[in-house]
């Protein structure tokens, strides 16, 4: 698997895992058991995902387009959210 | 000079490109290559054959062999490409060796995510994506008494409810907190899990496929949480594109593991195009790009990439991915993401949820609507969306869609226009009160 891909897959995994474990608190009651953690998954969950976080959308999505693909090549379409301020839930 | 075109893999993307090559340029030789013994039939329709809501798999047949020879393509059965040569524009495919094209349109499809445990060689693992190999399961399932299918994907929510359907005990198991939760949100799943319930099918979350257990053929699955005893494991976990000859002749590949291309399908080696599952394609509002979507997506890129490799000039565009399904005893839907997804991805996002009825409150079959949209802060555009209900699910979905795509705002749905007849519509639009919901919302805050 090529670097970008590496990258896309894990944060990909575990920025979906953290929202789920929110979401889950949120709707059913209560968050997944945490079970034993390898050093990987400590590295994304403990430091990638708090680091993410706390980036602000309009430089998170700099980063996530600055990656290669087809994004990276002619396309129309109207253009991405405006950074508004740094919280993802204003409901 | 004849034009030669040609297509690896008959899905819906290689069959979309290859009538559409030939109505663009009739006299263009157009040559189709499948691994399977058939083209033009509808994968996504196996679970409803299997579920007996239609009764037989020739029904999924759009055309038959026939068609497609009076049409002019030539289509190889049951042909693999066994490697592209793009700098010499060639492909080599077994049994026939080296043939030349002009262009060449790569619709090579998905596979299966390998569930990368102990036990994947024995009988019994079932995989839906070929209907020969469906109708061979399908005889099967009448002896099977006990069926494990492993991840609530959307093949994974059809073939429960499928198979529930069936009157197979039927366990479902994924490592999640819900069902659909790479996609869906848990309020909008949950009448979808308690129907389930109600159907007996016995749903195993934040659980672990460890191994498939048995000497020769599955009899349990090995789970974080104990064995489940079965006689037939159905694997449906992520679709992956399926490169492994794209990889390999050189065609740059994106993050998602897609091909990479731009809106004429072209891919990053001059004459050669490619669509389906096995591209990766901008999503409309984030631009971040995304692989793996409808076979309507696979179809239409394949109709623009067949359009283009014959000299026509089409453009596919970034998708806002409208999707629905039914699922246990709802339909499920909704555009672009929800509220998991925009928390993921840490978009900022205001939200509206309201609970409507898609009917006259006194009309007979009047049923629950739950809409969720998201909008973007500020402008209040519309950036998201998701629906359960008992019907008008899709319509909606499509509709929400295309709202997103012109950049409607919440100011606009909540004071929309909406057809009201009290068998088909109530006076209250679920949308409408969603939106107005998520205006509320602001002037509290």
């Amino acid at each position: 698997m090529a670097f970008f891909e590496w990258v896309r897959s894990n944060s990909e995994r575990y920025l979906l895992e953290a929202a789920q474990r929110e979401m889950a608190a949120k709707y059913l009651g209560g968050e997944p058991a945490a079970g034993r953690e390898s050093l990987q998954e400590m590295f994304w969950r403990r430091l990638f995902v708090p680091i993410y976080r706390r980036i602000p959308w309009g430089v998170r999505r700099a980063i996530i387009t600055a990656m290669p693909g087809s994004h990276r090549r002619e396309w129309g379409g109207r253009a991405p959210p405006e950074q508004q301020n740094s919280s993802t839930t204003d409901s | 000079m004849t034009l030669r075109i040609v297509v690896v893999g008959g899905g819906a993307a290689g069959i979309g490109a290859a009538g559409t090559a030939h109505q663009v340029d009739p006299d263009a030789k157009v040559t189709v290559y499948t691994d399977y013994e058939d083209v033009g039939y509808s994968p996504c329709g196996i679970p409803y054959v299997h579920g007996r809501e239609i009764p037989k798999f020739e029904n999924l047949f759009l055309q038959g062999k026939a068609f497609y020879e009076e049409l002019g393509l030539d289509i190889h059965y049951e042909t693999e490409v066994t490697g592209l040569d793009l700098e010499n524009g060639k492909i080599t495919a077994k049994g026939e060796g080296d043939v030349a094209y002009d262009r060449l349109i790569v619709g090579t499809g998905f596979n299966y995510a390998d569930p990368g445990i102990p036990g994947t060689d024995l009988e019994g693992l079932y995989y839906v994506k070929n209907i020969r190999r469906a109708m061979e399961w399908d005889k099967i399932l009448d002896d099977v008494k006990a069926a494990v299918v492993v991840e609530a994907s959307p093949l994974g929510l059809e073939m429960v409810t499928a198979l529930a359907h069936r009157g197979i005990e039927t366990h479902l198991v994924d490592p999640h907190p819900w069902a659909l939760a790479e996609v869906g949100d848990p309020d909008i799943m949950q009448p979808v899990m308690d129907s389930w319930t109600e159907m007996g099918v016995i749903s195993h979350y934040n659980t672990k496929v460890e191994a498939f257990l048995g000497e020769g053929k599955v009899r349990a699955v090995k789970t974080s949480e104990g064995e489940l005893p079965c006689d037939l494991v159905v694997i449906c976990t992520h679709k992956q594109p399926n490169n492994r000859l794209a990889r390999e002749a050189g065609l740059d590949i994106g993050s998602t593991g897609g091909i990479v291309v731009d809106q004429r399908m072209a891919t990053s080696k001059p004459n050669v195009f490619a669509a389906g599952d096995c591209v990766e394609l901008p999503h409309g509002v984030t631009k971040v790009p995304i692989q793996g979507l409808s076979g309507s997506h696979a179809y239409a890129q394949g109709k623009v990439a067949g359009a283009n490799a014959a000299g026509g000039n089409r453009n596919y565009q970034p998708v806002y991915v409208p999707w629905g399904m039914v699922a246990g005893k709802w339909m499920i839907g909704g555009v672009s993401f929800g509220e998991t997804l925009a928390t993921a991805l840490g978009i900022p996002f205001v939200m509206g949820v309201a609970q409507g009825i898609s009917r006259a409150r006194y009309y007979p079959d009047m049923k629950m609507v739950r809409v969720k949209l998201l909008a973007e802060p500020g402008s209040l555009k519309l950036i998201g969306a998701q629906m359960v209900g008992g019907e008008g699910i899709k319509e909606r979905a499509d509709f929400l869609a295309m709202a997103v795509k012109t950049g409607i705002t919440l100011e606009d749905l909540a004071w929309m226009e909406n057809v009201y007849s009290p068998p088909i519509g109530a006076l209250n639009e679920p949308i409408a009160l969603a939106a107005q919901k998520g205006l509320a919302s602001l002037k509290k805050s």
